[in-house]
């Protein structure tokens, strides 16, 4: 079965069934590995993508349910070599350690700020609950996303 | 350390003209018979190399599984050289004698020890390549070497204004002989030692360019997964390899020796294949176990035996005989998953009589063996390429995915890929072993007056051997590799290190008591075990500073001063409880309904104390805050520091309140994160990290965070609420 599939802003046609996860798609077929693989059953967040501006897990997201959608991997977060805010403030703060849940985290972190431009913690803390650390970057993931926040409010100040 | 620089000191031409200098980490002069049997010398271990257009690589022995070490090894070679960390690129090494761990005779990466190991031969080479590059501008510009400096990568001219990068002076420097000690800079002129802060793998991390072993990806590569025995031990009896065989995408489907492989042109595609597989199992020789038997058998064991002594001090028999008080109590910790977020993996290419593997692993020379094992090649036909990690946590010391990886390529024409499910990952592991503790105190008006602990349980090493012993001796023939794993249990404490994984941080204790008895009573219920983050620490943490903490209140004191009283003769212990003790505010007042726990433990020589805040919240344990205070020695990057810690924390916190594996007539029970769950960032305490100011070696900070945030977090609990948990998980409602 043939699929239409844009991923980074780039259509790709794939001959591919059309049960086979968002997940496999990107990594195996399009060459995408950024985004990981860590329970296959949407528990812990490491595949975490955009599906049409909706965080989704693609473990368990079969491939047609992103036919004809549009899909942001952690490849094409940032535009071209400039970095998206919250991979400089990941770099500023140190975040990752084995960095393995690190694409999910950034990508659920990007989708909150999209949706939401200046969360309190608690928001934060709500929206990145469902990524797994299993290293224990918790705090400075917390630490990065609002510094990000914080930027984004300085500088709307001086506008 | 005594440190022959010189013999160890090798200077080549590498490739291209670049400079390469290969040097060892010698070993310290006080260690252990058995560590350096034979010439005394220590061979070449790690490899640096300068290329003429100013390129610099560190070829890194040690694996980054998030600890650290691509950050922490390279800033003590650049502090030496002369170059910002960032401008070194880390490689990660290949199989070679020259990258064994010296403590372990293994390429290995676990027990915290990668800097304590590192600390002074890397700086060393540093100096000494630093000195080489000198003596080359020197010669150049007809001066004196001791005139000239190095800094940022150049060597500058006694006027100070001239300078030469290092890269055209390579091809000089190579010729360069030193003799004598170069000497090391003093602490006061470190520009990175104790200041790096950032990490040099956080933008390949937070751009998903980073490479693990699941992402490796070649030419016509084909995918496989691996349907092993529910009950550890069951044999393949048959299966319907037929009807599989014609299913879409399937390649292959093999019997390998641990269980049946499907091979398939996509990964999803062999994943449905899977779901069609039916396989008949010989259960004959198979584990039978149900959970509640684990520690029946124990109790069972440690009646019969009273366990071969480790510490014994004083006469405990009869001060417990004439004590006021003699205080008993049981404790028990179940086995746990390691749960690395990245599950098993491994990728191998067999052609032509060679192998090529791409694996996430802690330990690529046992890696290989488990290679040279299921095929029929020598180990030095099998190349390990080491990928990064995502999560090691000691589950990677142990091959059995490389073995299966090595065992499907060995038999087809393409490279191939075995991904293991979470629920594989789980079910497949081998766990921190389940462990039973008696413990017996006397206390006469307060005072404690003896400790005597029993553990019970199996260790590690008897796992381990299978490819550890083959892997010190590669040359030996195969059909002698199960020997030699049997001859490393014999030969334990006399060949091979004795194996302290069931006693450490029980006999260690540091409490001055004048009558201690230690034993270990030796039972093994079969069920795979392996080290696992902070290893015993992690069982006798939780028993030793619980009954301490029973101690304390039978005798009617203070649970921090109780501790500390005894530790007149410990100050490192002393200063991290008091720190801990103030960080946490011990003596404030405590907010309603919640209620703090202390603990101490030096793991892998660093001292760790930490207070935790903890209440109950809608029926939940709820931890609100962890003080921590560590001392490591000489801190290199005190970002790590701050992150192993409480990384640490956050990994005792999970086993405390959440792990429990448990079996089921020999299946384990649990699969993927809704029954083996995980800290959540909304379970976040606040943690609070302080670091001891030390001039000490450097010692390892990736699991002595683990150790007493259990029993601190037991001991609030029971502060509490006056009920003592003696078994972990802890329970809200116990």
């Amino acid at each position: 079965m043939a699929l239409r599939l844009t991923v980074n802003g780039q259509t790709h046609s794939l001959d591919i069934e059309a049960d086979t996860p968002l997940l496999w798609v990107l990594r195996d077929e399009l060459g995408l590995p950024g985004t990981k693989f860590g329970c296959g059953a949407g528990l812990c967040g490491a595949c975490t993508v955009h599906l049409n501006g909706q965080p989704v897990r693609s473990c368990s997201t079969p491939v047609e349910m992103a036919a004809e959608g549009e899909v942001i991997t952690i490849e094409g977060l940032g535009r071209g070599d400039r970095l998206h805010a919250l991979q400089q403030a990941w770099i500023d703060h140190g975040v990752p350690q084995c960095g393995y849940c690190q694409s999910g985290q950034i990508m659920s972190a990007a989708h909150l700020l999209s949706t939401n431009p200046s969360p309190g913690r608690d928001e934060i803390v709500a929206a990145m609950t469902g990524n797994l650390c299993r290293c224990g970057t918790y705090s400075r993931i917390i630490a990065a996303v609002e510094s990000v926040v914080a930027g984004e409010k300085a500088a709307q100040g001086e506008a | 350390m005594a440190v022959n620089r010189r013999d160890f000191l090798k200077v080549g031409a590498g490739a291209s003209g670049s400079l390469v200098l290969s040097l060892s980490l010698p070993g310290c002069a006080g260690l252990p018979t058995g560590y350096e049997e034979g010439t005394g010398e220590w061979r070449p271990d790690a490899w640096l190399e300068i290329t003429r257009d100013d390129r610099i690589y560190f070829t890194l022995a040690r694996v980054e599984m998030g600890q650290g070490t691509y950050t922490g090894l390279t800033t003590l070679i650049a502090e030496e050289l002369e170059v910002a960390p960032e401008a070194i690129k880390p490689r990660f090494a290949p199989v070679a004698d020259e990258y064994k761990n010296p403590l372990y005779k293994l390429q290995l990466t676990g027990g915290s020890t990668s800097l304590a190991t590192s600390w002074e031969p890397l700086r060393t080479a540093g100096a000494e390549a630093r000195e080489m590059l000198v003596r080359a501008a020197a010669g150049v510009w007809r001066v004196n070497a001791a005139e000239c400096s190095a800094s940022d990568g150049r060597v500058i001219h006694p006027n100070g204004i001239d300078s030469m990068r290092y890269g055209q002076l390579v091809e000089l420097a190579s010729k360069e002989i030193l003799r004598g000690d170069v000497a090391l800079k003093p602490a006061a002129e470190w520009k990175y030692i104790g200041k790096q802060n950032r990490r040099l793998d956080a933008r390949a991390k937070s751009t998903g360019k980073a490479v693990y072993g699941i992402d490796v990806s070649l030419p016509d590569m084909a995918y496989a997964v691996v349907t092993r025995s529910p009950r550890y031990g069951g044999k393949v009896q048959s299966f319907n390899g037929d009807e599989v065989r014609a299913m879409p995408g399937v390649l292959e489907v093999m019997e390998i020796d641990r269980g049946v492989a499907i091979v398939a042109d996509r990964y999803w595609r062999a994943r449905k294949a899977q779901d069609a597989l039916k396989v008949q199992w010989d259960f004959s020789g198979a584990l039978g176990l149900s959970a509640p038997e684990v520690f029946e058998t124990y109790r069972k064991a440690a009646d019969e035996d009273a366990g071969e002594s480790e510490r014994s001090e004083g006469d405990i028999e009869s001060v417990l005989a004439n004590a006021d008080t003699v205080v008993e109590a049981e404790y028990s910790q179940p086995y746990l998953a390691h749960a690395t977020l990245e599950p098993m993996n491994a990728t191998a290419w067999y052609r032509k009589d060679h192998m090529e593997i791409w694996a996430p692993t802690q330990a690529p020379d046992l890696g290989r063996i488990a290679a040279a094992r299921v095929t029929d090649l020598a180990p030095d036909e099998v190349t390990i390429n080491t990928t990064f990690l995502g999560g090691g946590f000691g589950r990677r010391l142990t091959q059995d995915y490389i073995e299966e990886a090595a065992a499907v390529a060995f038999r087809i024409d393409q490279p191939v890929k075995v991904i293991w499910s979470r629920e594989e990952d789980t079910r497949h592991d081998l766990y921190r072993p389940a462990m039973l503790h008696r413990m017996k105190a006397g206390l006469n008006n307060g005072e404690l007056s003896g400790w005597d602990h029993q553990i019970v349980g199996p260790q590690i090493l008897n796992w381990y051997v299978r490819n550890a012993g083959p892997a010190q001796f590669p040359w030996t023939p195969k059909f002698l590799y199960d020997t030699l794993g049997k001859v490393g249990v014999w030969a334990e404490g006399i060949a091979t290190p004795k194996d302290i994984s069931a006693i450490e941080g029980a006999i260690e204790y540091p409490y001055q008591v004048a009558n201690i008895d230690i034993r270990h009573t030796h039972i093994d219920p079969g069920v795979p075990i392996t080290w696992w983050r902070s290893v015993g620490y992690s069982h006798n943490g939780f028993a030793v500073e619980t009954f301490m903490d029973e101690l304390a209140h039978e005798a009617g004191q203070d649970a921090y001063r109780f501790r500390r009283r005894l530790l007149e003769n410990e100050p490192r212990h002393r200063e991290v409880l008091d720190r801990a003790a103030r960080l946490g505010g011990w003596d404030t007042p405590v907010p309603e309904g919640r209620a703090r726990g202390i603990a101490l433990m030096r793991s892998f020589g660093t001292y760790v104390a930490q207070v935790v805040e903890a209440g109950l919240e809608d029926g939940s344990i709820r931890v609100y805050k962890v003080a921590a205070a560590v001392d490591c020695g000489q801190v290199v990057n005190p970002a790590i520091v701050v992150d192993q810690i409480e990384g640490g924390i956050l990994f005792g916190l999970t086993a405390a309140l959440y792990g429990e594996i448990t079996l089921e007539q020999g299946e384990v029970q649990q699969s993927n994160f809704h029954d083996y769950p995980l800290l959540r960032q909304y379970e976040r305490p606040e943690v609070e990290v302080e670091i001891v100011d030390s001039t000490e070696t450097p010692t390892g900070v990736g699991e002595p965070g683990v150790p007493p945030v259990i029993p601190a977090l037991g001991n609030a609990l029971f502060a509490l609420t006056g009920k003592r948990q003696r078994t972990l998980p802890l329970k809200a409602d116990a």
